[in-house]
């Protein structure tokens, strides 16, 4: 895919631009559609990942804004499960301020991935707003649309796309927040289950072979690094397994050995 | 209880939720900031879109292997079969399975829950 930033150099280029324009008519249409591509699974998930994090509040004795705050305001379940965790167990607010910010580190490398895909005329101070909608739902679908829709709508779609994960994780969270204690404990076990099964099952749509050597890396690093230490273990583990799986790309699958972008 | 009396309470907890907010917007805001400067096609790029799959797996495998509370106390076997039926029902079809493969992993495990 050409880079929205460069001039057509091969006019074969044209016609095919041409073509995905015909996906969507307008910003708003590509903005309902983000809305609506979300509305299926992704969002039923998402739903239930904060239902179980409504449930957790509740169960644990933070009080109903305090855990609806963490989910508007935070809006990242890891993260949002190492605050509850810490805080239970009396951590520091440096602590658990700094623990937070490693898991949310998934974030520099999922903007810095999705955003440069945006035309150019929508990279502005604006961005730093939408970026609260990105979490990994909408950065997983976006990941797998974006190549099918010209760089124009792209924005339009991702703010749809993020804002109704954003919206359906509120009442999803005080919904938990009440159940709490109502539902048996086996439907909360499938709660809890569903968020964790839903991103093993998002790599199985992954393409290129870079990104499924590194997340077969991250799988193996992932546990060994969280033994080792905690708390920096998903940054280090990230780092380490996806520059191998790099490295491995460059030297042993790409036919243009050396080629530098 | 003992973790109650040590919990964190009142402002304290808030200020902490504030320093996680905080912490996370700004990793989100770094990102924007950086994404300026980086093209897609360039060899960063592809290293940055590695590394982020290799923390998102690296986080999964963690959430299935080694859960903290109650997803603890189902063993692992069970855990890993469950996934590995799910996956089953992911790829026995090309097209979007996405449902019913969620479907399929979480009834089972809430059978699990049932049946213990």
């Amino acid at each position: 895919m050409s880079s929205s930033d460069q001039p057509y150099i091969d006019p074969s280029e044209i016609p095919l631009e041409e073509a995905i324009a015909q996906r969507f008519k307008s910003p708003s249409d590509a903005f309902w559609t983000g809305m609506r591509d979300a509305a299926g699974a992704p969002a039923m998930v998402l739903f239930a990942g904060m239902v179980g994090f409504g449930a957790m509040g509740k169960t644990n004795g933070f009080d109903v804004w305090f855990t609806t705050f963490t989910s508007f305001f935070m809006f990242a379940l890891p993260g949002q499960v190492v605050l509850f965790e810490m805080a239970i167990t009396g951590s520091s607010v440096l602590a658990i301020a700094l623990a937070v910010t490693l898991t949310s580190t998934r974030f520099i490398t999922m903007t810095v991935t999705l955003f440069p895909q945006f035309h150019h005329k929508d990279r502005n101070r604006s961005l730093y707003a939408s970026v609260h909608l990105l979490a990994m739902t909408a950065w997983a679908i976006s990941m797998r649309e974006f190549h099918a829709i010209e760089t124009k709508h792209r924005l339009g779609y991702f703010v749809g796309l993020g804002l109704l994960c954003w919206l359906i994780s509120i009442p999803g969270t005080i919904l938990g927040f009440y159940l709490a204690g109502m539902v048996p404990p086996a439907v909360t076990l499938g709660l809890v289950f569903i968020n964790p099964l839903f991103f093993l099952l998002t790599f199985t749509e992954v393409k290129p072979w870079i990104n499924r050597i590194a997340i077969c890396l991250g799988c193996i690093f992932g546990p060994i690094f969280f033994i080792v230490d905690r708390d920096t273990s998903l940054l280090s583990a990230g780092l380490v397994a996806g520059t191998l799986a790099y490295f491995i790309d460059r030297k042993f699958l790409r036919k243009k050995a050396g080629l530098i972008g | 209880m003992d973790t109650m009396t040590n919990a964190l309470s009142g402002w304290g907890l808030w200020i902490a939720l504030l320093g996680a907010c905080i912490g996370t917007y700004f990793c989100r805001a770094i990102g924007v900031f950086l994404s300026n400067s980086i093209n897609q096609d360039s060899e960063i790029f592809r290293w940055l879109a590695a590394v982020t799959y290799a923390m998102v797996a690296a986080l999964t495998v963690r959430l299935i292997v080694m859960p903290l509370g109650l997803m603890a106390t189902v063993p692992l076997w069970i855990r890993i079969l469950i996934c590995a039926l799910s996956i089953g029902v992911m790829i026995s079809k090309p097209t979007r399975r996405l449902v019913p493969a969620l479907l399929t992993g979480t009834l089972l495990m809430v059978s699990y829950g049932v049946m213990r």
